[in-house]
């Protein structure tokens, strides 16, 4: 405790950040240390899981000691011990895991395992101190493209997800295609601005009517099809053009279904997560289309968009405050179901 | 004086604790590589049986390798993050030479043999002198047929010593060309063992016990070190890295 207040110790390794927050009450982030790995993946033009896992082990300890420094606490006063037990690379969320249940049995201390989805949704609960459920989410990233209904802190329904690739996922990949390297997705972002949206038309998967899933690994065929066709030409390709129409195609399909959810279901809120939500494109569209609709939209910054320990942090303590504890048995779920 | 030593680089974790008489409390898991889920419980299960606690212990130590990356993962973050708590020194504890204290009897070659696959093996060979652990073929990365004319060469030299030795009244020479193999590798690569003595199979695989055995005897050498320090020892690079330097 911390002048009354539950303290979280969080820990999240289900990719290629390895992070340590401390949280207090679930939403006052007192420290958010993240080690990000993406130099070390990017010479391998994407995420390696071993190579990550190795990293992991190396960080966690150091990472964990200089959130706790720079909170200014000890062990001593934490009163539970959150981290991500799934979905995400098995080798790397075991890292977090191995170490969060070692501390948890030195310490004596509660252990919460954390949906990873569920802990981006929570980004918003830190950035947005009103912000309350219920809402609809769209949690966009390198690994996930949902849209979930949340109707409590610890009540959700995935109403549509990705079939294939997640977006970020197909950004990384047309990025490859395009030259522009890891990580595609603020390359891309970064590009397209100085590019026409409508330069180029690429097919927009809606999947069947009414369906809020996505597709997404066409559209990386289509952009591979469209600059080979080019090249064979001999035609100039211009990358920014195919950039921003490539981006357009995706984001079109995104916001109008998170959207449509939203009236669907009766709710007045949109919340974007996910390392995509970052994007400059999709936040502009997401506005527009939510002001036309008169929804209120919540999105985190940055630093709490992409993987970090602070959103692992607050959605412990929801669950926690429900009575939930999880045994010292737990495992790393890599294809974990919200 | 208490050492928790914790075993995962194989099918089968264990965990065990030795006091400063050498005396061993040891629980294995007779599950199959579910190290995540049981190594903190089977270490509850094994402080609380034996009415002690993790604040006894003075420090930690864990098997670091070579082996599954994964298990050697699993235990030494384990360790380290206990040490890290309890703040008490670690000890990185190398995996093949701890097997020399599954048979702290025996006169030959304690040669332990892990699957690599692909005709590769993690192995090195070991024999007890005075008390003391030679590493007489260096625990590393070989190839079957590599590590197994080496295993050879070493024991012709020792049959070369003992000859010459058995000239000389009252000297007593060590059993030369006894030898036991130890490891999965013994039945990943079977056809390789046809005729070889293989080690009694209540010894034959990776155990707590020994660790922690090794581990002791290197904290009073003082190899004890701080829990930043406890590294996993691999012995390979990962695939895509090993895949990037043959391209460059």
């Amino acid at each position: 405790m911390k002048d009354g207040k539950l303290v979280t110790l969080a820990i999240e390794s289900s990719c290629d950040e390895t992070s340590a927050a401390i949280v207090l009450e679930g939403r006052q982030v007192l420290s958010n240390i993240i080690a990000s790995q993406i130099k070390v993946h990017q010479v391998f033009g994407g995420v390696v899981p071993e190579i990550a896992s190795r990293h992991h082990l190396d960080n966690v300890n150091r990472v964990v000691d200089e959130a706790m420094k720079e909170a200014g606490l000890q062990m001593g006063d934490v009163d539970m011990i959150g981290v991500t037990y799934g979905p995400g690379l098995v080798g790397a969320l075991l890292i977090g895991l191995a170490t969060a249940k070692a501390y948890a049995l030195a310490a004596g201390k509660p252990l919460i395992g954390v949906h990873h989805i569920q802990g981006h949704i929570c980004a918003n609960y830190i950035a947005h101190p009103d912000l309350e459920p219920p809402f609809m989410a769209l949690v966009v990233s390198g690994g996930h493209t949902n849209i979930v209904e949340v109707t409590d802190y610890n009540q959700c329904r995935v109403l549509g997800q990705t079939r294939d690739d997640a977006a970020g996922e197909a950004y990384d990949k047309v990025a490859r295609v395009l030259g522009l390297g890891y990580p595609g997705g603020p390359k891309i972002d970064k590009i397209a601005k100085e590019g026409n949206p409508a330069a180029v038309e690429f097919k927009r998967v809606f999947l069947e009517k009414d369906s809020l899933d996505f597709s997404f690994s066409g559209i990386k065929t289509g952009v591979l099809n469209y600059v080979n066709s080019r090249k064979q030409a001999g035609c100039e390709i211009n990358t920014a053009d195919v950039a921003a129409s490539f981006q357009q195609a995706v984001l079109d399909v995104i916001a109008a279904k998170t959207i449509g959810a939203a009236l669907k279901m009766k709710k007045d809120k949109i919340v974007m997560a996910g390392g995509v939500a970052s994007n400059s494109r999709l936040r502009a569209m997401m506005e527009e289309g939510c002001k036309k609709e008169g929804l209120a939209l919540y999105c985190p910054p940055p630093v709490l968009c992409t993987d970090n320990a602070a959103m692992i942090g607050c959605a412990a303590y929801y669950k926690y405050q429900a009575g939930e504890r999880d045994e010292l048995t737990l495992d790393a779920v890599p294809h974990l179901p919200l | 004086m208490y050492i928790l030593a914790l075993e995962t680089t194989g099918a089968h974790a264990s965990v065990a604790i030795i006091n400063e008489e050498g005396k061993i409390l040891e629980k294995r898991s007779e599950g199959v590589l579910n190290h995540l889920q049981y190594l903190m419980p089977m270490v509850k299960d094994l402080l609380k049986e034996n009415q002690l606690q993790l604040s006894d212990m003075t420090a930690i130590a864990a098997s670091k390798g070579p082996g599954s990356f994964t298990g050697i993962r699993i235990g030494v973050s384990s360790a380290r993050a206990l040490a890290q708590i309890l703040k008490v020194e670690t000890i990185g504890v190398p995996t093949l030479k701890a097997f020399a204290y599954n048979m702290p009897d025996y006169d030959g070659l304690i040669c332990p043999v892990f699957d690599a696959r692909r005709n590769q093996v993690y192995a090195g060979a070991y024999r007890w002198e005075d008390g003391q652990i030679h590493e007489l073929v260096k625990g590393a990365p070989y190839l079957i047929d590599e590590f197994l004319k080496k295993v050879r060469a070493v024991e012709d030299a020792l049959q070369q010593t003992q000859d010459l030795q058995e000239d000389i009244p009252g000297s007593i020479g060590k059993a030369a060309g006894m030898r036991l193999f130890f490891g999965d590798g013994t039945k990943a690569y079977k056809d390789w063992f046809r005729g070889e003595e293989l080690a009694p199979e209540e010894v034959r695989l990776q155990s707590a016990a020994s660790v922690a055995k090794l581990a002791r005897d290197m904290a009073e050498a003082g190899a004890a070190q701080s829990y930043e320090d406890l590294k996993p020892d691999y012995m390979r690079k990962a695939e895509a890295e090993r895949k990037l330097e043959q391209h460059e």
